[in-house]
């Protein structure tokens, strides 16, 4: 496989490219593994990107509802240790990985899907669910990553949660290790570099499988 | 020379000062006495941003809403059940959504002399202050920070694409609020000089020109949702000042490049228009001169693809 030809930029066919390897690795070796619960190219309207779909798990406990469901949780505890709370069954977050055509970066676009439309793309869903609290105060800090916010997804055109991508290809250029990437290389670098914050990560043995 | 610059701040100044009559009333669940409540009327600047309005709808109609304690936050407002996205100009949102006809150029097509605005004047907008639309329209926040983050975002990835972001990357932190303040205040005076300075970037041509394309939304196979009211298709790509003959990018030729199936031709609009500021644009029009005298606040060129009735 070729090297990315303008690192830290992709071209839109290396970077389709790499979205379709991850996809098809995905599915071959690590489908109905736990890791994620899916990651499929999607087309539509002519672009194309990569959605990645992982079960929701909320990082603290919201101090605000402590004590009256104390008790029950303690013996759902006990008899089913390793579920999930039931409350949060079935709920997903997407991370839609798009190449922006002004930066040619791609950029992380995500958002909770839940049956129950408890999780809107507001400010306060980002921070109360999604950013892990180590995380928090890098977050706040625009100048760190670019800051998260919420806009317009390019595709579906309705609010989702998203990085900044003006600073993606510093960032990328501090993250990176060896001399060569390839297009796979690359977004791996990429999601290892601005995934972790948003709770998106990519498991080693998919990493070596790609590599 | 001189007069080709005096034609150019004219145009620009023409752009600026271009507004639209709003009636904005109030939607009849929030209101404490059903209908009874008198709307408020504004001559509004195409170029500019409603969320902007947010606090004075908020005054506006307090004593009529049924919890007047409600918060700014929760403001939104529709045209015809279509929330209105905070980060579209107001100038935008009318060529996309009012159905007013939009002007043609005089030498082109003679029948449309008698166009009148006619029902879309004033625009009849109508402002909620509960049952927000989280899943369609972005959530601000009282003290408007979500809506300058929104703008300024927009303005760092058209500088990106002109200049690869350094005229943004030097803008010092006075100039960079002034933008803000101008655009607030809708001031011509503390626009302009940075405004030129995103324009002509210190010695270098412009590498890309900002554009973006809005199209009404074709139905897609792959509807996991139910569709939005008034659901669109934004497309953008990389558009270079010039082709690479030294012939400039005209109008014609980046459409006929970015949507090719609306429009095959690069002379003449076959199936679709396209409109800027309520006008529509010739195709033989050069977008790097367009940009210079009619981008919208952000730096971009935003471009309503109306089809052919």
């Amino acid at each position: 496989m070729k090297t990315v030809s303008s690192f830290p930029l992709l071209s839109k066919s290396e970077f389709d490219e790499a979205c379709g390897n991850i996809a098809k690795v995905f599915i071959q070796e690590f489908h109905g593994s736990n890791v994620w619960a899916s990651a499929d190219v999607v087309q539509r309207n002519g672009s194309q990107y990569l959605k990645i779909v992982k079960e929701l798990s909320i990082p603290h406990i919201d101090p605000g509802n402590g004590c009256t469901n104390a008790e029950e949780e303690e013996i759902e505890d006990e008899d089913e240790e390793i579920l999930e709370p039931p409350s949060n069954h079935g709920v997903t977050v997407e991370y839609d990985i798009v190449l922006s055509p002004s930066y040619q970066v791609p950029v992380l676009y995500f958002s909770i899907k839940d049956p129950l439309f408890r999780y809107p793309p507001t400010m306060d869903t980002l921070y109360r669910i999604l950013i892990p609290p180590q995380f928090k105060a890098q977050a706040e800090n625009v100048s760190v990553i670019g800051g998260i916010t919420v806009t317009d997804h390019p595709v579906t055109n309705t609010p989702v949660f998203f990085i900044h991508p003006c600073q993606t290809a510093s960032v990328l250029e501090a993250s990176k290790a060896i001399d060569t990437l390839t297009s796979i290389d690359y977004l791996v670098l990429w999601i290892g570099a601005m995934g972790k914050c948003v709770g998106l990560d990519i498991p080693v043995a998919l990493a070596q499988n790609l590599g | 020379m001189t007069s080709s610059r005096d034609v150019t701040s004219r145009l620009r100044q023409n752009v600026w000062n271009g507004s639209i009559p709003l009636e904005i009333c109030l939607d009849k669940g929030d209101c404490r006495t059903y209908d009874d409540s008198d709307p408020y009327l504004i001559q509004f600047p195409r170029l500019s941003y409603l969320g902007l309005l947010v606090p004075k709808l908020h005054g506006f109609f307090s004593n009529n809403l049924i919890y007047p304690d409600v918060s700014p936050a929760d403001v939104w407002l529709s045209y015809d059940g279509v929330p209105l996205k905070w980060h579209y100009p107001l100038g935008l949102l009318y060529d996309l959504y009012s159905g007013a006809e939009p002007s043609h150029p005089p030498d082109e097509d003679d029948n449309n002399e008698g166009r009148a605005d006619g029902d879309s004047i004033p625009w009849k907008l109508t402002v909620h202050f509960s049952d927000y639309p989280v899943e369609h329209l972005v959530k601000l926040d009282a003290e408007g920070k979500h809506l300058h983050d929104l703008y300024i975002h927009s303005v760092k990835e058209a500088d990106y694409l002109r200049c690869a972001g350094k005229t943004v990357m030097f803008l010092g932190k006075e100039d960079s609020g002034q933008l803000w303040e101008s655009v607030k205040q809708h001031n011509f005076t503390l626009f302009n000089p940075i405004n030129q300075k995103f324009l002509n970037p210190q010695g270098a041509n412009l590498r890309h020109l900002p554009m973006k394309l809005y199209l009404p939304h074709a139905s897609s196979g792959l509807t996991e949702n139910e569709p939005t009211p008034g659901s669109l298709r934004v497309v953008q790509a990389l558009v270079t000042p010039s082709l690479s003959s030294r012939q400039p990018q005209t109008i014609g030729t980046a459409l006929n490049h970015i949507i090719p199936s609306l429009f095959p031709s690069r002379r003449s609009p076959l199936l679709a228009h396209a409109v800027l500021h309520g006008a529509v644009l010739p195709l033989s029009i050069s977008v790097e001169e367009l940009l210079r005298v009619a981008s919208y606040l952000d730096g971009w060129l935003h471009i309503a693809v109306v089809m052919m009735g």
